[in-house]
This record gives structure tokens, sequence and C-alpha cells, in this order.
């Protein structure tokens, strides 16, 4: 029991003393998710919605595949992703493995299903009146658009946090196509696996708090615009 | 001169909701600046009319022109110019005076909003101070109402569509919406089209009366639907009639190829009082004056008659209500002949 609790401590330590190799994985951590985040919303938001909103051939076989993509194990898009990046794959040129971009992409992969699959989801059970009501005001495609999504905001800002847990806390991309290099590509979960392998519970741990940390600050953000 | 076109003029129009057809019009005009009442059982296809006026969908077929020219959902000369409210309005998620400038804001329409607002809230009998910044969710059903109708009125729209306005809301909201539509036709000669069960007021204010059964248009007051089901009795004569819930059988003419819709015209019916007869008629049906409502236009009297579970409505002169004395709750009887049911 002492080892967990001085760990703790030590924890708390390294995180008040600024330690350079512990923020450093605390930013890459937070560029990635972040980047991934920004590509997943562009572009998903708006596919969901066409996917919820819309009737169209096909639309049961595209929402059982991006139902089946949200299983995705990470290791499988790292796999993936390696073998597009690296040098023999499609796109080695673009010199991307080992590279927080590489990352970013693979954790876009990860997270993408998600926002469709929820905004999909959470478009399909908008109030039939909801389009009714903008028609007769005389919103056009795209104020529907934007209305609708700003109608459902709740629901989609739960899909927005879903994603977003699941890319802050992914190993499987990060270790596979960031390579954990340290002051470079080491995020806080790589950084974690690998100070706990090495017996530096302490270090592990400090990255474990601020992992929570942040999921408790992106959770609170999200309480206080819903209250807005 | 060239003729006015009227605000709408629907041509061969059908829809359909999966297989089974919910709207069949061969032709329906309604002119600029009059109020048309609809009426009909629920069910009867006035939301969908309603809602293809309102080009929030496309009929399966047919041509639905606006101002003489055919329009169709999302067309810049019909968002800016007609509006629906419908029975149980849908407020947006954020307050009064955000819901009631949405419309205008998504226009690019920005001058003078706290004014505006306050003119459209004041018509449906909201006070700025106390409403303008409450959230949707801080509202009574009659309230979210008449901000949903204030939200059109800001518009000014050409026509305003109103499904059930008042089914759902209590008698001050009730008698606020109604003032404030009519006051829209007679200030800026908004076209109005209302589907409504009151039918005092629908009777009252509108021009003209359109019935709709089964998705078909009938003259209200000159043709009398006889709602199925329609029975085919088993006595080898392949005679079809209606039963009536009090036990009253109305004799149908032959329906080749099945069931469709029983029509009988108002000057086809002979109406009386006491037990006479009609050597012509094999239908003689009694029932009761349920209530005489004042057409404003036509100054005729609409008298609604209840017959075992159907409702007819005769349009009568002020003379013939006066010679046979009617009035809510007397008895009467309809003679008829079967021959002169028409089956459409």
């Amino acid at each position: 029991m002492d080892y967990i609790v001085d760990g703790f401590v030590k924890a708390i330590f390294l995180l008040i003393h600024l330690d350079p190799a512990t923020f450093s994985a605390i930013s890459a951590t937070l560029k990635v998710s972040t980047a991934a985040m920004a590509v997943s919303l562009i572009a998903g938001l708006p596919l969901g919605f066409a996917l919820g909103y819309f009737n169209f051939y096909g639309k049961r076989h595209i929402k059982t595949l991006v139902d089946t993509l949200l299983a995705l194990p990470t290791v499988s898009v790292g796999l993936i992703v390696y073998a597009l990046i690296s040098s023999q794959g499609p796109l080695g040129e673009l010199n991307l493995l080992f590279t927080l971009t590489g990352i970013a992409m693979g954790q876009t992969i990860l997270a993408l299903p998600i926002v469709i699959a929820i905004t999909a989801a959470t478009v399909e059970n908008i109030d039939p009146d909801l389009k009714l009501t903008l028609v007769s005001l005389g919103a056009g495609k795209r104020h529907i658009l934007f209305t609708c999504l700003w109608e459902v905001r709740y629901g989609i800002l739960a899909g927005v946090v879903t994603a977003y847990g699941r890319v802050l806390t992914e190993v499987g991309i990060a270790m596979m196509v960031g390579g954990n290099i340290k002051y470079h590509t080491r995020t806080i979960t790589t950084a974690i696996a690998l100070e706990t392998s090495k017996g530096m519970f302490a270090d592990g741990m400090a990255l474990g708090l601020v992992l929570i940390a942040i999921a408790l600050c992106v959770n609170i953000c999200l309480s206080f615009l819903r209250k807005q | 001169m060239t003729r006015q076109p009227p605000a709408y003029r629907l041509e061969q129009v059908a829809h359909f909701y999966g297989d089974k057809q919910v709207l069949g019009i061969d032709l329906l005009e309604i002119p600029k600046g009059s109020i048309t009442g609809l009426m009909g059982p629920n069910g009867s296809g006035k939301s969908t009319l309603l809602k293809l006026l309102a080009f929030a969908m496309r009929p399966a077929s047919g041509c639905i022109k606006f101002n003489g020219r055919p329009e169709y959902p999302f067309s810049h000369k019909v968002r800016a110019k007609v509006t629906l409210v419908t029975q149980k309005p849908y407020l947006l998620k954020r307050t009064v005076f955000e819901n009631i400038t949405y419309g205008l804001k998504i226009r690019q329409d920005k001058n003078d909003l706290t004014r505006r607002v306050h003119v459209a809230m004041d018509s449906v009998g909201l006070a700025f101070d106390r409403f303008a910044f409450r959230q949707w969710h801080e509202l009574s059903g009659g309230e979210a109402q008449r901000v949903a109708l204030a939200a059109r009125l800001i518009l000014r729209p050409e026509v305003l569509l109103l499904d059930e306005p008042v089914a759902s809301v209590d008698t001050r909201s009730a008698a606020l919406i109604r003032t404030a539509a009519l006051a829209a036709r007679q200030d800026w000669g908004t076209t109005l089209i209302i589907a409504s069960h009151d039918l005092a007021w629908l009777f009252d204010c509108s021009d003209t009366q359109i019935s709709i059964s089964s998705g078909t248009l009938f003259a209200t007051g000159r043709e009398i639907i006889i709602p199925g089901p329609y029975v085919r009795k088993k006595d080898g004569a392949q005679t079809w009639i209606k039963q009536l819930d009090d036990g009253q059988t109305i004799v149908l003419p032959p329906m080749a190829g099945g069931a469709k819709t029983a029509v009988l015209r108002s000057e086809n019916i002979r109406l009386a009082t006491t037990g006479q007869t009609d050597a012509g008629a094999d239908n003689r049906i009694f029932g009761q004056v349920q209530s005489m409502h004042l057409t404003g236009q036509h100054r005729q009297i609409m008298t609604v008659i209840a017959l075992g579970g159907m409702t007819v409505m005769l349009a009568l002169s002020p003379d013939q209500t006066a010679a046979l004395a009617l009035q809510p709750g007397k008895p009467v009887t309809l003679l008829f002949s079967s021959k002169q049911i028409a089956v459409r």
C-alpha cells in the first residue's frame, strides 16, 4: 500500500516542479488529441447529420459499417496507419511515421466513427416538428443543418466527450505509429505504460493523475456550456 | 385586363405515405387575401394538405402553383412568404425573443428587432417585459402557441397556414390567437388557411369552407360525405349499406369494384321535422340538430345534424331554418334516395 501512497506523493512533486519529461508527454497528448478531435468534428458532424437526417439507398449498410468501426481496436488502427505511412506504404513519402501528425491521423480514424454514429443517432431522434418549423420560418438547407445541430447540441456533446475520452486514453496508435519517442511522440498513455513497466510507478501515477484531470476539465467545461 | 392569379392553384395533386394515398386533389384554387376554413375528421388529410401548401414537402405527383407559378420546397419565392403554425408548435431551445426573431435573422433582417418583437408579442397578448427573455421551457402550452404565432406574424407573411391553432390551448389564448390571425389579413392582406374543429369560428371568419375526407375535398354544406366502412348486405341484391351507431342504416348505391367514398349533395336531401315520408326516398334517417352557425360571408346557417355517430352539415337559408323552426336539440328527419348518392 505504501508504494501507492509514495507514488501519489511523487506524482504531485513532479507536477508541481514542472518535470520536463512529464510536461512533454502532456503537451504531445493535448496536441494530437485536439488535432484528431478537430478533424473528426469538422468531418463527422456533417456526415453524421447526413446519415441521420436523409433517407437514401444503402443507409442501413453505412450505419452498420459505422457501428462496426465504433468497436475498432486501437492496435488495429495503429497497424493500418503504420502500413499506410511507413516507408513502404502508399503515404510513405510524407514521412509521417513516428510523428505527432501520424498519431493524430490514427486517432482521427478512431474518433470519426464515434462522432458520426452519435450525431446520426441524435439527429434521427430529432422531433419531426423541428424541420417543419424551420421550413415554415423560411430556413434554407444550410440553416436547417446548423439549427438542427444546435437544437441537439447536448446529445452531440455527449458524443464529443465519448470520442475525446477514447482518443485521450488510447495506447495502441500512439505506441505503434508514434514510437513512444521521449520529448517527441511520447504521450501520457505511452509514458504510463513505459514508466510502469520500468518500475517507475510514481511517474506513471503522475501522468495518470494528469489524464484524469484533463478528463475532469473537459467534463466541467461541457457541463458549464450545457447550463448556458 | 389580366386576372390576378390565385394565391394557390393545385392541379392533380396526389400524395402517398408508403402505398397509401392520403391526398388526391383534382383542382383547388385559393384566392389571394381570402380566408379558407379547412374541416374534416382526424386523419382526413388536412395536415398533409397544409404541409404541401407550406412547401414543407413535395407532392408525390401534381403541381402546386403559388401566385401563378409552379413552386417547390426551398424555393426563394415561397420561403419568405408562406408560413405554417402547427397544432403543437416546436419552439427552439432558446429564449422567446430568439424564437420570435429566428425567421428575421435567417433573412439577414436585423433592423429594429426589439421594437418589432414588442409589436409581434403585443399582437398575441404577450407582455414583452414578462416573456421576452423566458426560456422555451418556461411557457405554458397556450403561451408557446402564441410565441409560435408571433414568430410567424413578425415575418408579415403573404400566406399564413394554421393547423388546429386553438385545439390544445386555454380559452384566453384561443381568443388571442384568433384575433391576431384575423388581424394579419386585415392589416397586410395575408391569405389565411385555417384547419380547425372550431366550426363556429371557421364559419364566422372564413370566406370559403372546404371539407376533406380520406384525402378528397368536398364543398362544405353542399356535399355530405357518408364515411365508411360500408357493408355489403348478404341479400343477393348486391346492396351496400352504412351502419350507423344507433342501429339505423343508410342504403347506398351499388359499388362496383369495392368500397369508395359515398357523397350526397345537400339539394338531394329533404329535411323534415315531423314524421313525413317521401315515396321516392328509400332512406329515412332520424337525427338531431347539434349546432347552428351563421356563416360570415354568405349569410347562410350551417346546420350540423347528428345521425347516430355521424354528423351532417347542411347550408340552409335563414328562411328554411325559420320555416322548420330549427334549433339545437330539435329532432329532424333526413329523406333522400340512395340513387342520388354518388360514389367516388
